[in-house]
């Protein structure tokens, strides 16, 4: 489909908000509440796939940025409706738990995060390379009409690829949920960190992506430390540019953007 | 003609309507302002920009430092800061404009997030969330006949804006019907084609974008001086996104769109008394159907319904929508 869909970063903010209710209003298992929310952003990918993205596919494609501009919109406006503009603390048992190795003080949610994150990664890299529907995910994004010749159903596919982002969006935000603070404007600077995180790394390679995001990772608390958190996000967006000028293809990047 | 009467209206508007509306129509004005600064580089020259927020605040910032701190009166404060927003928007101009496509839509966003955030964190510069007050009105001018112009109240200052309205909605007018107006609706049908017909795309569209800069950096010189006080919530991004809204709603790629579009969806919310926060909502949701169901706006749409009067049969063929 190669439309960056701008309101990734509020689907994970949903997300949070989601298991945020879940587990504290509800007394829910947190680990439930993980898989319910996956799905259930995964069910409103499907959906709103099909209700904006579907209809408007062979419009110019500046209709479809716009469209997920609105939905942007739509979600951070509805988010300070429905969930109040207090933050939320997601508190968990375990949550301000500290685990000491070494010397090193770590939050036990953020090793859950890592692990987590390292789970999911290396379940979407097999999910990609050894089955079919990864395979024919692969060849959409490359060459969308010579996957049309080859029979794949590129709007499936498409619609598909649509739905896993959005569910891994589900995952992302009930996982680091318990480790921030709640906050209906908290989708926007990870969005521009991610963003910049697969310019850098390169588009179409999973394995760039996370490099970068790491790396952009380590930049950004690095830049926390020395300046400020605010400023951090300056040097995360440098980087980004100065990758988009000197070396578009990103680190591991398979394909340049076609004009 | 229809430009004749709405001209009219808007000038008699405020003998009618009460201070609030007045007050209002002039937010509507200035927002109005921003959207053509929008319509010139997205409408005419097809590149979707989102850091008009950016301008916006660093045109009221910038006209505040320099009037406040600075103790300049309001004119030269005024130019300053129209300049400042065009350097920012030529600078930022030259990387972003090589990027075709979403980079360059996700480099206008980043710049606008960022921009919103140092605002508000730069406290020793701007006050951050406090805010920066002691805007001057505009300095009052002496009348051949004796006696003063002066902008304290609110229908002088009403007038005022509104001549920058009309002001900056002409020289956009004859920017878009010259020369270098066709070379940016040339560029945004068909970048290539316009390169291999000698067109250096490249300086066309930062010449677009920078004027369009200047023209949001105005609005927000404007609002200051109206405002007494600015915020840094002027340059948060779902600003930008609001003006998009308007400006599809009303037309992009067509004179009066932004207008159009500003009065309406500006009009509404405040028709209906809703609190603000509903405000991104209620936006969002307007744009949605409209990038769906009618992307040329409520302009365009308009005429493209008078062009078929004439033609029984079947709708053109072309494009679905877009500038």
């Amino acid at each position: 489909m190669n439309v960056p869909n701008f309101a990734q970063g509020h689907l994970y903010m949903v997300a949070a908000f989601l298991g945020f209710y879940m587990v504290m209003s509800y007394a829910m298992n947190y680990w439930l509440a993980l898989v319910l929310a996956t799905f259930a952003l995964g069910f409103v990918g499907f959906i709103v796939y099909f209700v904006v993205f579907y209809p408007i596919r062979n419009a110019p494609e500046v209709n479809l940025f716009v469209a997920s501009m609105a939905l942007l919109m739509i979600l951070e406006g509805g988010a300070l409706c429905f969930f109040g503009t207090e933050t939320k603390w997601f508190l968990i048992p375990w949550a301000r738990g500290v685990l000491s190795l070494g010397g090193v003080c770590l939050q036990v949610q953020r090793l859950i995060v890592i692990a987590g994150t390292l789970v999911v990664i290396t379940a979407l890299q097999l999910f990609i390379k050894k089955t079919s529907i990864g395979a024919a995910l692969e060849a959409t994004a490359q060459h969308r009409e010579g996957a049309l010749l080859c029979g794949i159903k590129v709007s499936r596919v498409s619609a598909i690829a649509f739905v896993v982002g959005t569910a891994l969006a589900g995952i992302a935000g009930v996982l680091i949920g318990p480790a921030v603070l709640l906050m209906p404007t908290m989708g926007m600077g990870p969005l521009l960190v991610a963003f910049s995180a697969i310019i850098f790394g390169g588009l179409g390679s999973i394995g760039g992506a996370v490099v970068g995001a790491l790396l952009l990772g380590l930049v950004e608390s690095l830049a926390s430390g020395y300046f400020s958190a605010i400023y951090s996000l300056i040097f995360v967006f440098g980087i980004m540019i100065v990758t988009l000028l000197l070396r578009p293809r990103g680190l591991f990047g398979r394909e340049v953007w076609r004009p | 003609m229809a430009w004749l009467l709405g001209l009219t209206a808007v000038i008699l508007a405020p003998l009618f309507i009460g201070e609030y509306l007045t007050s209002i129509l002039l937010l509507i004005a200035i927002l109005s302002i921003m959207g053509i600064g929008l319509n010139l580089i997205y409408g005419y020259t097809g590149q979707l920009s989102i850091a008009q927020s950016a301008f916006l605040g660093i045109g009221a910032y910038a006209f505040g430092l320099i009037a406040v701190r600075l103790h300049l009166g309001f004119w030269p404060s005024f130019f300053a800061a129209t300049i400042i927003s065009g350097v920012f928007g030529f600078l930022i101009g030259i990387p972003a404009l090589k990027l075709r496509g979403p980079y360059f839509v996700l480099v206008t966003l980043g710049f606008a997030a960022i921009v919103g955030v140092i605002i508000l964190a730069w406290v020793d510069l701007t006050g951050g969330a406090n805010g920066m007050g002691g805007m001057p009105r505009p300095s009052p001018i002496p009348l051949p006949w004796g006696g003063q112009l002066r902008f304290d109240s609110l229908l002088s200052i009403y007038y005022f804006i509104l001549f920058f309205l009309v002001l900056i909605a002409s020289i956009s007018h004859r920017v878009v019907h010259s020369l270098v107006g066709k070379t940016f609706t040339a560029i945004s049908q068909d970048e290539n084609l316009a390169e291999s017909l000698g067109i250096n795309a490249f300086s066309k569209k930062l010449l677009s974008f920078t004027i369009s800069a200047m023209f949001t950096g105005v609005a927000g010189a404007l609002y200051a001086s109206y405002n007494a006080v600015i915020s840094p919530d002027l340059a948060y991004f779902t600003r930008s996104m609001d003006t998009l809204a308007y400006l599809i709603v009303g037309g992009v790629g067509t004179m009066a769109g932004p207008l159009v579009g500003t009065f309406v969806l500006m009009a509404i919310p405040e028709a209906l008394q809703v609190v603000p926060y509903l405000k991104t909502l209620i936006n969002g949701i307007i744009l949605l159907l409209f990038i769906i169901f009618l992307p040329k706006g409520i302009v365009g749409g308009f005429k493209t319904f008078v062009s078929r009067q004439g033609k029984p049969g079947k709708p053109e063929r072309g494009e679905d929508g877009g500038p």
